[in-house]
């Protein structure tokens, strides 16, 4: 038994010796020819793992490949970022991030990375809008009251964050710089005790995803009172737009990102991939599970966007920090 | 409520549920005991397994997983002094103390009898009291977890080894060490001398085998010692005397571990502590504690089992995950269809039922997995140590490396295996380093979420409006107590 234990893990040590000695090589016939690592540089658990998750059980109908998934948390995301900017430029590397992490970081720290320059866009997944949301028992019945409330009281409302340029965050600065209001923000480790704070009554506003949200809304226990985009989400609720937030607010974008000086032929390739994926039962079917949609961008398209991105959260971040 | 209940009783008596729950646990107990690969890693590579699987067994395999990574955690910490988590650590004080006896069988019998009997109480208590949890759960926010982590470490430093004092210490270096990296709140760098590396903080797990196995290998090599004469023996199982003189223990460190689990933030780690602690104060014999003492190994083991069952409420009832364990069955749960949340229990209530109820049957059949498994296990200590140490050895940096695949936790690991032995060299306990270590980040964040949520004035706050103040005003004289009883015991001893 004992010796069958020794056997075992070697043949571990000797898969993973396999697995180095593969990622070491660069040279492929047609790509892809061995499977292809993910990093995501969140934790375990969060929307990108479980995103990924689906994305990785699917994908290999056409890619011909498997995809695995590496979660390499840290540094507010910038550990696994650097991992892939460092990572050689063949395909095999892959980074799945969104656009607060891809874009934000910049303007706030100085990264060993330069996002624009070292990252270029696979394809973009999908999005999630937030969601403005207080307690089904809130004295606030519209996002107006809200801002009236706030604006008699600037820096009285609690508003619960998951942690400090995240996706909870950046929203409600955006927010609070469109319409001159000033919330005193509290940060949280993560959407879920960011919401719980609100239940409990720590807090009197958070966001959250309509996935994340969605069972308290139909219970009654939250009210939404806005949500991002230009098209309603609940029939009842108005738009970021309509309350006087305009522009790319509140959107996380998940997103794959590979290094820059990944060949063409390779990002075509994957985004050919990641784009079937839409026409895939499957895969329609488990994201509709978890509440996420499906909307691919190719590279192109979203490169434009990273640079919009930028340019606002650069004006963002000086808004606030200038203060 | 119960009818929903009988119904999710008889939902669960599944062949294919079982079958998969048995897979479910041995393959989490290996991967637990392998050193560096964790429970969550498992279960996040399994997780897409219970996406096409029936919900009632999809999700029972997962919780099979995990309870079985917890016990698979404990194996190396009693065998080899490698706690590959935090919730382990406390029972590697004991622990490998008895295998060092050649008392292996016996630990790891406790320690599977213990992890059983407090999951299993815990999770028939969520059951029953569900509703009431998820009350409580909302009642602890940031200042009031802030006072019982400070409370909790004041706790541990008092349970140390050696001297009161130098247990202060070395608790200080831990909060210190937490210190280093990215400040949680602010985004500051923190004596991190420019250093990349450095900017997520300390590594955990390098510093665990450093500071555990690393001076245990060392006193081996280099006092050339025949660590074979100790270990050789297999020894035997645990007798029923010894069950029985434990059942206090494990009955009050189950109570423990419960009402740590209703505390979100608090977890594992804190209850395996506390309930380490209370068993070593209530003990007649506390100086045993530390010297291989199953009892020991009994408290520990209980107490971080019973925190699952609570842990489980806020994600069902609010749809909230407490820990990344539980982040990782709310997408198990979503991807089934299954929507955590208030009204989970109208919509869904007799298939919930039908998977808590298939997690007591999971405690259950892995007593049976787990006794058989541990005849296996122990062997390990009969390897020749000429070919179990380097085999430790090789565990250690394969173990640090592969948790996170990154080159600079090696320099981790050596760097914590140097100062853990000068620390016993010098007999400084690194226990109360790691407990502040690990407790650090969450106190100070909870900290800094109460001075943020009060614009700046928590002093007033603490004092004036909230629950918390009650567990700072009991901390004081609990120092004091502690202090006294230690200066008083050690001239004794």
């Amino acid at each position: 038994m004992l010796r069958s234990s020794i056997k075992r893990a070697a043949s571990v040590v000797a898969a993973a010796g396999l697995a180095v000695a593969a990622t070491v090589g660069t040279a492929w016939a047609e790509y892809p020819e061995k499977p292809i690592t993910m990093v995501i540089p969140l934790g375990a658990g969060g929307s990108h793992d479980l995103n990924a998750r689906v994305i990785t059980s699917i994908i290999p109908t056409y890619l011909n490949q498997a995809m695995i998934v590496r979660l390499t948390p840290g540094a507010g995301g910038q550990k696994g970022t650097n991992e892939v900017a460092n990572a050689p430029a063949d395909g095999y590397t892959l980074l799945f991030t969104h656009n607060y992490i891809d874009m934000l970081q910049q303007h706030v720290e100085n990264l060993p990375y330069d996002p624009k320059a070292d990252f270029k866009a696979v394809a973009r997944i999908n999005y999630a809008p937030i969601a403005v949301v207080v307690r089904g028992d809130s004295p606030y019945q519209t996002f107006e009251d809200l801002v009236a409330a706030s604006k008699d009281n600037p820096g009285g409302i609690q508003m619960a964050h998951s942690g400090n340029w995240g996706a909870l965050f950046v929203p409600a600065a955006q927010i609070m710089k469109a319409l001159g209001v000033s919330w005193n923000l509290v940060p949280y480790q993560g959407g879920g005790p960011a919401l719980q704070a609100l239940l409990a009554g720590d807090a009197d506003v958070t966001m959250g995803f309509p996935s994340a949200i969605g069972s308290h809304v139909s219970a009654g226990t939250l009210r939404v009172l806005a949500t991002a985009g230009a098209e309603r989400i609940y029939d009842d609720v108005p738009t970021f737009g309509e309350v006087g937030v305009e522009g790319d607010v509140g959107f996380m974008h998940r997103v794959v990102l590979a290094p820059s000086d990944t060949p063409d032929e390779v990002i075509e390739a994957l985004g050919a991939a990641f784009k079937a994926l839409e026409g895939d039962k499957t895969f329609n079917r488990m994201m509709g599970r978890l509440g996420e949609n499906i909307d691919i961008i190719d590279s192109d398209a979203y490169e434009a966007m990273r640079d919009d991105q930028s340019v606002a959260y650069k004006e963002l971040v000086k808004a606030l920090t200038s203060q | 409520m119960f009818e929903q209940l009988a119904e999710g009783f008889a939902m669960a008596l599944r062949v294919d549920t079982f079958v998969m729950m048995c897979f479910g646990l041995f393959g989490g107990m290996f991967v637990g005991a392998l050193p560096g690969f964790t429970t969550l890693m498992a279960m996040a590579i399994l997780l897409p397994i219970s996406f096409f699987l029936d919900p009632i067994v999809g999700i029972p395999f997962l919780l099979g997983v995990y309870k079985g990574g917890i016990f698979g955690g404990s194996i190396p910490a009693i065998l080899i002094s490698m706690p590959g988590t935090g919730a382990a650590v406390a029972t590697t004080l004991d622990g490998y103390k008895l295998t060092q006896k050649g008392k292996s069988r016996k630990a790891l019998d406790i320690a599977l009898f213990s992890s059983v009997f407090g999951d299993t109480a815990s999770d028939i208590f969520t059951i029953l009291m569900i509703f009431p949890i998820a009350f409580l759960v909302m009642q602890f926010g940031p200042p009031e977890l802030f006072a019982v982590l400070l409370l909790s470490l004041v706790i541990i430093a008092s349970t140390s080894g050696g001297k009161p004092l130098k247990g202060l210490v070395m608790m200080m270096f831990g909060l210190w060490l937490s210190f280093i990296g990215t400040d949680p709140l602010g985004g500051v760098e923190r004596f991190t001398f420019g250093l990349f590396e450095l900017k997520s903080g300390i590594p955990l797990l390098p510093m665990l085998i450093g500071v555990f196995a690393i001076p245990e290998i060392a006193i081996v090599v280099m006092r050339n010692q025949k660590a074979r004469q100790l270990a050789a023996l297999l020894g035997e199982r645990l007798s029923m005397a010894e069950f029985r003189r434990c059942f206090r223990t494990i009955c009050r460190s189950t109570v423990i571990g419960t009402s740590i689990g209703v505390v979100p933030g608090l977890g594992q780690v804190v209850a395996a502590m506390m309930g380490y602690s209370a068993a070593k104060n209530a003990s007649a014999h506390p100086e045993t504690f530390g010297e291989g003492e199953i009892e020991g190994v009994a408290a520990a083991e209980a107490a971080n089992n019973a925190v699952n069952g609570p842990t489980m409420v806020p994600l069902l009832t609010l749809g909230i995950p407490g820990d990344k364990v539980t982040a990782i069955l709310l997408g198990a749960f979503v991807a089934q269809g299954l929507r955590p949340g208030p009204q989970l229990f109208t919509e869904q209530g007799s298939t919930v039922f039908a998977i808590l109820i298939a997690m007591v049957f999971a405690n259950l059949l892995f007593l049976v997995i787990g006794y058989l498994s541990i005849p296996f296990f122990s062997r390990l200590v009969t390897i020749k140590v000429s070919i179990l140490i380097p085999l430790v050895i090789l565990f250690a940096f394969a173990g640090a490396y592969v948790f996170r695949s990154d080159s600079f936790d090696l320099v981790m690991l050596v760097a914590f295996g140097v100062f853990g032995v000068i620390a016993r060299a010098a007999r400084f306990d690194v226990m109360p380093m790691v407990m502040g270590f690990i407790l650090g980040p969450p106190m100070e964040y909870a900290f800094g979420q109460t001075v943020a949520m009060t614009n700046g004035d928590a002093f007033g706050f603490f004092f004036g409006e909230r629950l918390g103040a009650l567990a700072i005003l009991l901390a004081i004289p609990c120092i004091g107590f502690f202090l006294w009883k230690r200066m008083r015991s050690v001239p004794a001893g």
